[in-house]
């Protein structure tokens, strides 16, 4: 017969006790909290709809000074410029008056004085680099200056400055 | 004896947040497109809106921009201007010429742009265009509205 275990006198004492039974987890679920996510685009939502403000969008028309110091013109002929002069007439936003020096028909809005100075530059005498001056008072409103340069540019004159009165 | 009534599961009632986020991040996304933050340079001003604007919307490196805007906005007529470089505080011109100098030593190929409210008299703006060619810049840039058709 086997000596059974714990039952010799020099022999170790194991005590076998069964593992005990845990407890069943309980099942959870996994679920992604979105609460926070919500929070967050909220806020940007409302951070954007708060802050934004539609506007027009500006743009620039460049313009070219001469150069100072620079040589002379190497063009020996005298070039006559195309002077154009706008004149205020009232406060409004129309209230002005275009004349283009040592011309008879006159143009009377900006649309119209870009068409002009077109068929200015097919006549003999006048081409693309022909320059145009604009020449106003110092009272004439800057929206009118920049119609009559816009005008200028819309026309594809390569030169355009502005003088005074 | 058997019932009449059907059973019915129970359901349980739900708020079905998948379109409300699809419509939220629709918006979000819109307003990230469209969004260009203001530029304290360019401070709020009254611009020209010319017909058929020729005024192109393009972004100029080595530029200074100068506002012309009136002191008193509601007697234009009246009213006089401040001249000021980017978001500062006004200035006299005499200073704006003294710092563009500084600017100009420092970038040789500066540009300026030249922001003035639509109302300001040309006298006024001319008086900057001085300053500018006094201290030898060549390229000076008028800002405008663009057109409809974005510079036609």
């Amino acid at each position: 017969m086997p000596p059974s275990i714990g039952s010799g006198t020099d022999s170790p004492v194991v005590h076998f006790r069964p593992r005990r039974k845990r407890a069943p987890r309980e099942l959870t679920r996994l679920t992604l909290n979105l609460a926070p996510m919500v929070d967050v685009v909220f806020l940007l939502l409302i951070f954007f709809i708060a802050t934004t403000t539609f506007k027009r969008a500006e743009g620039i028309l460049p313009a070219q000074f001469p150069r100072q110091g620079s040589a002379a013109s190497e063009v020996a002929l005298p070039i006559t410029p195309i002077v154009v002069r706008v004149v205020q007439t009232g406060p409004g936003p129309t209230d002005y008056s275009i004349n283009v020096e040592n011309f008879v028909d006159q143009p009377t809005t900006f649309i119209e004085l870009s068409a002009f100075l077109k068929q200015v530059r097919e006549n003999p005498g006048f081409d693309d680099e022909t320059p145009v001056v604009i020449r106003t008072a110092p009272d004439v409103a800057w929206d009118h200056v920049v119609g009559c340069w816009n005008a200028a540019v819309r026309a594809a004159c390569k030169h355009v400055s502005f003088g005074l009165d | 004896m058997a019932s009449n009534t059907k059973y019915h599961p129970r359901q349980s009632l739900t708020f079905n947040m998948a379109p409300m986020i699809d419509v939220v991040f629709l918006l979000i996304i819109f307003f990230v497109l469209v969004s260009t933050f203001a530029s304290a340079e360019r401070i709020p001003l009254e611009l020209p809106d010319p017909d058929h604007s020729q005024a192109l919307n393009t972004k100029l490196t080595d530029r200074v921009i100068i506002n012309v805007r009136l002191i008193d906005p509601d007697a234009p007529e009246t009213s006089p201007v401040a001249y000021s470089i980017g978001p500062t505080r006004p200035e006299p011109l005499a200073e704006i010429a003294e710092r563009l100098m500084l600017h100009k030593r420092a970038v040789p190929r500066l540009k300026v742009v030249v922001r003035a409210d639509r109302r300001v008299r040309y006298g006024d703006v001319r008086e900057v265009m001085q300053i500018v060619a006094e201290n030898g810049i060549e390229m000076m840039n008028i800002v405008a509205h663009v057109g409809d058709a974005g510079g036609e």
